[in-house]
């Protein structure tokens, strides 16, 4: 049942995801308006599915690849929905949606099956680790959008040719807001993420750091976004630089997130493609 | 500021170098890419496992760089104590200038910090300025805080402000970060990392430790009792393959008295006297045995056996018998154990014991028969010993680093200004100004609040 429900959320962003696209395109607000309503059925009946799961399965369902892209998509879905009703930013749909199409369906041609729970991964901050990181990532995802929409836009207004882009993004200056607040949210949650983790490392394997590559990268993505955080905050990289940076750091979370996993060896290859 | 740049001293150079945020942000993202390299090319390896994937040439080249073990090399290092003296510095340079700033706020709205001020707005009133002063400071006091009243010939001013303490958040975060490294330099000189295997019913005093430095006499002894490993069962309830749980029972002890004894698994360690010992690995000691009954032909057991392959054991005014070949599934009559029988001037005979079927030797009609209770395979567990006096220091810095991020992000000073004048025309001019150090949306909306409640105000 939950397999399902988990795998069917999938069309749900698809159908959401295409018409957002379809509002992108024709300006039409109804597509805005069903793309809404799409996504927060998605993610209610994702929602639905993960709580299903973990009664199905006993412990919480964020230890496989299947499961953690899986629950990367919904919190991504979750966290637009949420900046959406705060600032009424239906265009960022357009660019989030589809990428939380995009690890949903990575998803769903993975084995659902539950699988048993590793003895390394029977601990109380399991969930405490993996939730925190995976929110503060889909903020991130957030900025990432807002990241690529600024440059858009900054090309269009640079041109002088205030056409049908410029039309449908908004301002520069609301776009570098979201830049701005993302990170202050994002930030602490990874900061957390990481500090849980660490008091986990100490309980399981007696060491609270070991440079393993997953916790070398989750440091990477730290620095690159306190680099971007003092940036903002002091040397005023605002705007355009901000916008590259939060599209970089994005794409370390991503690595740190599927990259480690699939490409490098390390202590925490839970969540391999064979595993 | 202003002076030449030519006029500067050598230190003054180096100072500012240092309390300056480019380097900061230089630094921090060297490190971020630095760090990239330790995750591509796996550390700590042996050598073998390199020549795997690199010429000799480069080996010798990457070696040369120490990115074998770059998060402990003396470049990595000194990038680390750059950054902490950046830190530093940049700290003694603004902390004070905050500090003098909170210290001594601008309690009087003149007209220069005016311009400054993102809010402002102004009116004026009929009545005594004294009287208005007092409605107003009851307004603001509701809304941010109890304002100070000074006073300036004929001009009332009142100033309040509420989350001073956001302007240090930063400091707090920069201090954890100096705390952290403080902890783990503690932990690499006073500390140890080491590992044990110990096996089943033995016991170890001495660690030796990673690293290659001399083995640590843990002044105790740790006995590992029992080693076991328990397996998910499918829907049928047979076992599988895949392991639950890995647990040691450990017991410690001290001048020969058994202290604490504990059974660890993966995420519970044992603790004793500041060292810790984790669950890591297992693996089997010696080969397995097998466990023989001799039993006599009324049933009454002789004796019990246990003995390796091809460990010949005697069985008194008997004979002696050796384990000669093991099947997990003989015959489709499951495990069994193939066992020669030799008895003094007998000749040596050969047969199978079946696991299954304890009786089945019966039909050799002796005085004693034998029957196969299974094979027994003795464990070592494999342990991560540690001991890190800093852990808790790292810990403190921690919760200072949450503590100064939530300080730094979620709260903001928030400061507001009201001036009262006598006008020419004998009412009271009232000037009205704010500021918010961060989310200033929110504030605005507060500040609206306060603008449309002392203008509701009538005396």
């Amino acid at each position: 049942m939950h397999i399902s429900l988990l795998k069917v959320t999938t069309l749900f962003y698809l159908v959401g995801a295409l018409l957002y696209l379809y509002f992108i395109i024709t300006l039409h607000e109804r597509g805005a308006r069903l793309g809404r309503m799409f996504l927060l059925i998605g993610v209610i009946l994702h929602a639905a599915g993960f709580v299903a799961r973990y009664f199905a399965a006993g412990y919480t369902p964020i230890t496989n690849l299947f499961e953690s892209l899986s629950f990367f998509a919904m919190a991504i879905v979750g966290v637009f929905l949420l900046t959406e009703l705060r600032y009424n930013l239906r265009i960022l749909g357009s660019f989030i949606a589809p990428l939380a199409f995009v690890f949903s369906i990575f998803a769903a041609f993975l084995p659902g099956e539950v699988a048993r729970l590793a003895p390394a991964l029977n601990s109380y901050w399991l969930p405490v680790h993996v939730i925190l990181l995976f929110i503060g990532d889909a903020v991130f995802a957030i900025a990432f959008g807002a990241g690529i929409m600024y440059l858009l836009q900054e090309k269009e207004v640079k041109r002088k040719r205030l056409g049908a882009i410029f039309k449908r993004l908004p301002s520069l200056e609301v776009l570098d807001e979201i830049n701005y607040k993302s990170l202050t949210i994002g930030f602490p949650l990874l900061t957390l993420g990481i500090i849980t983790g660490s008091i986990w490392a100490e309980y399981a394997w007696g060491s609270y750091w070991s440079w393993d590559p997953k916790e070398t990268w989750s440091l990477i993505t730290w620095l690159l976004y306190a680099a971007l955080l003092h940036g903002r905050l002091t040397v005023g990289w605002r705007g355009r630089k901000a916008a590259i940076l939060a599209i970089l750091g994005f794409c370390a979370v991503l690595f740190t997130f599927l990259g480690v996993n699939l490409l490098l060896p390390g202590l925490h290859t839970y969540s391999s493609l064979s595993g | 500021m202003a002076d030449d740049k030519r006029s500067q001293s050598p230190m003054d150079k180096v100072w500012n170098l240092f309390t300056s945020l480019k380097l900061a942000i230089t630094l921090i993202i060297i490190m971020a890419v630095a760090s990239i390299f330790g995750t591509v090319i796996e550390q700590n390896q042996p050598i073998e496992k390199y020549r795997q994937f690199y010429s000799d040439a480069t080996i010798r080249m990457l070696d040369a760089l120490n990115l074998f073990d770059m998060y402990h090399s003396w470049w990595f290092l000194l990038l680390l104590v750059l950054f902490t003296v950046n830190l530093s510095c940049c700290t003694l340079d603004r902390l004070p200038r905050v500090v003098k700033v909170v210290r001594n706020p601008k309690t009087r709205l003149d007209d220069g910090l005016e311009k400054t001020l993102p809010l402002v707005d102004r009116w004026k009133k009929k009545g005594s300025l004294q009287a208005w002063a007092e409605k107003y400071a009851e307004v603001v006091g509701g809304a941010v805080g109890k304002p100070l009243v000074t006073q300036n010939s004929e001009t009332l001013h009142l100033y309040a402000e509420r989350g001073v303490v956001s302007r240090f958040g930063v400091y707090v975060t920069h201090l954890s970060i100096i705390i952290i490294f403080i902890g783990a330099i503690i932990g690499n000189v006073f500390g140890f990392k080491g590992y044990a295997n110990i096996v089943e019913g033995q016991s170890v005093r001495s660690i030796p430790t990673r690293g290659g430095s001399r083995p640590v006499d843990l002044g105790f002894e740790v006995r590992c009792n029992r080693f076991a490993v328990s397996f998910y069962t499918d829907q049928f309830g047979n076992p599988t393959q895949q392991p639950k749980e890995y647990a040691s029972d450990l017991s410690v002890i001290e001048n020969g008295r058994e202290v604490l004894r504990k059974k660890i698994v993966v995420n519970d360690p044992l603790q004793y006297k500041g060292v810790w010992f984790y669950q890591s690995s297992y693996g089997p000691a010696g080969g397995a045995s097998a466990r023989v009954r001799v039993s006599s032909a009324n049933g009454g057991p002789v004796a019990d056996l246990s003995f390796h392959a091809g460990q010949q054991v005697e069985i008194p005014g008997y004979g002696t018998i050796t384990g000669v070949d093991y099947q997990q599934d003989y015959r489709g009559f499951g495990p069994a154990l193939l066992v020669v029988l030799k008895k003094p001037g007998g000749q040596a005979t050969e047969f199978w014991l079946l696991q299954g079927r304890p009786d089945s030797d019966r039909q050799r009609q002796d005085p004693y028969f034998l029957s196969f209770g299974g094979l027994s395979q003795a464990y070592y567990t494999g342990l991560q010993v540690a001991r890190d006096p800093g852990v808790n220091v790292v810990w403190l810095g921690c919760a200072l680093m949450v503590l100064g991020i939530i300080i730094a992000f979620f709260m903001s000073h928030q400061r507001v200004w009201v001036r009262l004048t006598p006008a020419a025309d004998g009412r009271v001019e009232v000037v009205l100004a704010g500021s918010a150090s961060r989310n200033r949306l929110a504030f605005e909306r507060k500040f609206e609040k306060i603008q449309d409640d002392l203008k509701a105000l009538a005396v």
